[in-house]
């Protein structure tokens, strides 16, 4: 299956005027009532030579941006993965087949890594999504200076992750740090904690980190979607006397469910994919606590064992596609029984 | 039609901001002029400011030659300087390090000097042991060492009075003893700068290498005379034992992550005693503005029972990329370098051993901190120098491996027995192969 | 939401609105002030939340002792560039990949989105070796051409989703006046769809001001280097040196912080245009 096709329009959308286009093609618009009669029209278009030439001619920058400077680089890395590709000797790069595979499989650490990546994964997106919405639906209703607020709330999302890391780091710093000298003068703690040292909040302490920077992705996301639910629908159901929570769960949500399926799965795809806040805040330690694959993939290639680290890249790779197919899946499903 | 014109207006400036944006790094040179690249590894904003001094000096001497000198964040640095070298291009001079030089030397990546070296009479104002490390097993040079490194007791004079003790510890007994006792103390203040954070295990490996040294191979640190891992000695784990107490009585907690930066902040902001360190840590702690000269001192590393302590020098040089052009100019680079003012001063601003005997007799290296230097490199029975396997192909590999094992000890997901088996088991079966 | 708000949901609402703010601030206020306070007292006790005395010693050595000017214009160089070029390119393809049907769509689409999952470091070695051949290592527009290439894809997906919504009938009317369909494209649909460029422009902006891998293993001089570069490179081997990074830190942030005050609501408005699809 292809990604491509997974643009289900808006089952969401209960008016359904989606419904009745034909599958191939990904009906357009997030917007129930997006007028039917535009998607037919362009669907069936003659495919000539000269319009086949066109299209590619439209496409041809970025094919060639993204084949040279995306796909070629990671099929050359690719086929490290299958080697012994050792920087530190590279007299002997023979084909080993599976062996840098079987290693990983063999070595405790991945399972731990793996474990910690989920974590890593679920324990950031479920709080970023829940402050995310929270924030949206409150952003949602006008108020004064509510330009300035957001402007002012979106901004860790302009932050580098590796930056952030070492701000985090920093105000984690058990002796210096700003966030002990707060609990302490609060009373909350009288010794204080050493977070990036105790394996026991050594996660928690990247994981805060991590939601603080993604609340706003989602904030921003959850938001523009919310502005898209027409206001007659949500008058309706006033006058229907729906209650807000009612109004939310029945109304809102199914109408910008797609867009929040979508966000999540987007979203998931890159926390599991950045190194950066831990990076720069524990490196992965201590004792591999908060190592997560892609952080371990660096620790890898610094010690030069670029077959290892491929092999593991194309794990990480294989684990998204698989987890990205069984998702949409799932999505579709719903989709239809929704309609 | 109005846009096309916008269209060619756009594409127009874009194509002039992406020349813009080119044309600034067009190799520079012509007439001749030779340029040469050289990259650092263990960088730090000081030093290379140094660095660049001494490059001028060197362009000044030498008319149509200019260096221009890249630095790599330190985190990234080894890792880039093997892409630069793979790739074949763009470095001529490169900082190499004992524990580089192997794998790139493996590689072909770095070259024999051996032949542009031959009479250079720089030779003959290096001390033995500078030398004896610019030259491999095989007779060949692929790097002359800058400097060295080697651990002495950075302490507390102050804090050590005041907790009643007459002077700073001997012995890594005493160590525990003195650490604890400041510790506890109840005025807020750490014993010990403890590392449990990268390259955690090689302090570990030098009070083991302490509690061994009677039976210890010199040419491998990490082998006894016996053919046997230091190990698996009953000493070592005497050693390992004594050294998890002094994690968990005398140190901060938060060591476990301590690497280089922290131990060294952690003693120079005043809040612990005692550092086991390289001399390159005197200029820094030197600057300090938390304690003044007066409550700080250094003192010879640390002994075992055994009355004796191993220092495992490490160093660090300069070489030549194999795929340099200008191989001869880059030569002359290492030579000034290694030799006359630029050598002293490298040597003296970046606090290390100095690989020239003038500078081994200048009175600064006899005086303050540098005292428990001379005092070590006076008694060479009581301070036993080993060479550590340091430049294996699977060094990296094995501070990897070795480091996370600290660390799980540390936090309790590991005996200290079993890491001492872990890590006997590895290096015996790295020396069956 | 349409019925009027009770006094109690409104302090929550507001209540919440705050705490959040008072959150995401404070980070930002925290690195301000340590930036100010001199180089000694950043490792003081107690901790001072207001600097006694203002100190601009971490400013003036960070452009002392490093380029920081030189970083600053190569990041906005390479961002600016990068990111208008790949917004551009992504317009054409975009725009193709929701308006035709061909046999090969459903599998491009799959390969922009598969970028997505890629680990860069998997590519890095590969890269380098790549672009050594191209002669375009430790060169602006080198960085700038991978940039495009990075944000390419996402870009795309987002603005498919905002022509997704615009209907067909716009540019065939345009086409029938005797426009070219690219004519058609920037004169009727560009203009329509301002507010999702302007979105997907910023995100390709922030993502290329904020990179540190590519960029770090691409990039040699010092004249060359990139702010995140910079700011990494204040992590020495024996300390880190908190003061020049957190002036740097600030001044980092601002630029970014003050696009996105004027962006965050183009970026709403855009996204909400095109209901974001995938």
């Amino acid at each position: 299956m292809s990604v491509g096709d997974t643009r289900i329009a808006p089952a969401a959308g209960p008016g359904g005027a989606g419904a009745s286009a034909p599958p191939p093609r990904p009906v357009g618009g997030g917007r129930s009532g997006g007028p039917g009669g535009t998607l037919g029209s362009s669907q069936r278009r003659i495919f000539t030579v000269r319009k086949g030439l066109g299209l590619l001619a439209f496409m041809a920058p970025a094919l060639i941006f993204v084949a040279v400077f995306i796909y070629y680089p990671l099929f050359a890395g690719g086929q490290m993965a299958f080697r012994n590709y050792n920087l530190n000797n590279l007299t002997d790069t023979s084909w080993v087949g599976l062996g840098n595979f079987r290693d990983i499989l063999a070595d405790p650490v991945f399972y731990t890594v793996l474990r910690n990546s989920v974590v890593w994964v679920v324990a950031s997106l479920v709080p970023q999504f829940v402050i995310g919405f929270a924030l949206a639906l409150w952003l949602r209703r006008r108020f004064r200076f509510r330009g300035v607020y957001q402007a002012l709330v979106f901004f860790p999302w302009a932050i580098s992750g590796f930056l952030i890391g070492i701000l985090f780091r920093w105000m984690f710093n058990s002796e210096f740090g700003v966030i002990n000298d707060l609990l302490a003068k609060t009373g909350l703690i009288d010794q204080p904690i050493n977070w990036l040292a105790d394996p026991a909040t050594a996660m928690v302490a990247v994981l805060i980190a991590n939601i603080w920077y993604g609340v706003t992705f989602f904030a921003i996301m959850i938001l523009a979607a919310l502005q898209s639910v027409p206001d007659e629908m949500l008058e309706a159901a006033a006058l229907d006397g729906a209650g807000r929570a009612r109004t939310l769960f029945s109304i809102v949500i199914p109408y910008i469910s797609v867009t929040l399926a979508l966000t999540v799965l987007l979203r998931v795809i890159w926390i599991f994919n950045f190194p950066d806040i831990i990076y720069g805040m524990t490196g992965g330690g201590p004792a591999d606590r908060t190592h997560i694959v892609t952080t371990w993939m660096i620790q890898t290639t610094q010690r030069g064992d670029y077959g290892r680290a491929s092999a593991l890249g194309l794990i990480v790779i294989a684990v998204l596609l698989v987890f990205t197919v069984f998702y949409l899946l799932a999505m579709r499903e719903k989709g239809s029984k929704t309609r | 039609m109005k846009i096309t014109r916008m269209t060619t207006a756009v594409s127009v400036g874009l194509a002039t901001m992406l020349l813009a944006s080119g044309c600034s790094s067009s190799s520079g040179g012509g007439d001749g002029d030779v340029r040469l690249q050289m990259v650092e590894s263990l960088t730090n904003p000081t030093r290379t400011a140094l660095l660049k001094e001494l490059l001028a000096d060197f362009e000044t001497e030498n008319p149509g030659v200019t260096v221009e000198l890249i630095s790599p964040p330190t985190d990234q640095a080894d890792q880039k300087i093997q892409q630069m070298l793979q790739a074949g291009n763009g470095i001529d001079v490169l900082e190499v390090r004992d524990i580089t030089v192997g794998p790139f030397s493996a590689n072909g990546w770095i070259s024999d000097m051996t032949e542009v070296l031959d009479g250079w009479e720089g030779w003959e104002d290096m001390t033995a042991n500078a030398v004896d490390y610019a030259t491999n097993d095989d007779g060949q040079t692929y790097y002359i060492p800058y400097g060295f490194y080697g651990l002495s007791v950075f302490y507390r004079t102050d804090l050590v009075e005041a907790a009643g003790f007459d002077g700073p510890p001997e012995t890594w007994a005493e160590m525990l003893e003195q650490a604890t006792a400041i510790q506890e103390s109840g005025d807020g203040n750490y014993g010990y700068a403890f590392r449990g954070g990268t390259n955690g295990n090689g302090n570990l490996a030098t009070a083991i290498e302490a509690y061994v040294a009677d039976d210890i191979d010199t040419s491998n640190g990490f082998k006894l005379t016996d053919g046997s891992s230091i190990f698996s000695a009953p000493e070592a784990q005497d050693a390992a034992d004594m050294y998890f107490e002094l994690f968990a009585k005398a140190s901060p907690p938060s060591s476990v992550a301590w690497g280089y930066p922290e131990m060294v902040e952690g003693f120079s902001n005043g809040s612990t005693a005692f550092l086991l360190q390289d001399p390159e840590v005197i200029s820094a702690i030197g600057s300090s503005t938390a304690i003044t000269e007066d409550q700080w001192d250094t003192a010879p590393l640390v002994k075992g029972p055994t009355g004796k302590a191993v220092q495992a020098v490490a160093t660090s040089g300069w070489g030549t990329a194999e795929s340099s052009e200008h191989k001869e100019e880059a030569a002359e680079l290492i030579k000034f370098l290694s030799s006359g003012d630029a050598s002293t001063r490298f040597t003296k601003e970046n606090s290390l051993v100095p690989i020239l005997t003038s500078a081994a007799e200048d009175e600064f290296y006899s005086t303050g901190a540098w005292a428990s230097y001379v005092t070590m490199t006076e008694n060479p029975d009581t301070y036993i120098s080993v060479i550590q396997p340091r430049s294996v192909e699977w060094w990296t590999e094995w501070t990897q491996k070795a480091d996370s094992e600290v660390q799980r000890v540390l936090v309790g997901d590991m005996t200290s027995e079993e890491l001492l088996a872990s890590w006997d088991e590895y290096w015996m079966e790295k020396w069956a192969e | 939401m349409i019925d009027t708000e009770t006094r109690s949901a409104r302090i929550v609402r507001f209540g919440f609105l705050g705490l959040w703010l008072l959150i995401t601030l404070f980070p930002l206020y925290w690195i301000t002030v340590t930036s100010f306070k001199a180089p000694g007292s950043i490792f003081s006790r107690p901790l001072t939340y207001w600097p006694t005395e203002f100190s601009l010693e971490n400013y003036i050595g960070l452009f002392a002792k490093s380029q920081f000017g030189v970083y600053v214009l190569n990041s906005i160089i390479v961002s600016t560039v990068a990111a208008t070029v790949a917004t551009l390119i992504a317009l054409l393809s975009g725009y193709v990949l929701s308006r035709f049907e061909f046999r090969s769509k459903g599998a491009l689409m799959t390969a922009f989105f598969v970028t997505q999952m890629i680990p860069s470091f998997i590519a890095l070695g590969p890269l380098y070796l790549l672009m050594t051949q191209l002669d375009l290592v430790d060169n602006r527009f080198g960085l700038i051409l991978i940039y495009i290439a990075v944000c390419i894809p996402f870009s795309t997906i987002m603005l498919r989703g905002f022509f997704a919504n615009v209907p067909d009938a716009l540019e065939e009317a345009a086409m029938i006046d005797g426009c070219s369909r690219i004519g058609a494209l920037f004169r009727i649909l560009v203009p329509v769809m301002k507010p999702g460029i302007v979105a997907a422009f910023i995100f390709n902006f922030v993502n290329c001001w904020n990179e540190l891998f590519l960029s770090v293993t691409l990039m040699n001089r010092d004249s060359n280097k990139t702010i995140p570069t910079a700011i990494n490179g204040f992590i020495s081997s024996f300390n880190i040196d908190w003061g020049p990074m957190s002036a740097a830190a600030v001044l980092t942030v601002i630029p970014t912080m003050v696009l996105f005050a004027f962006a965050s609501r183009w970026i709403v408005q855009g996204l909400t245009a095109g209901a974001v699809k995938g």
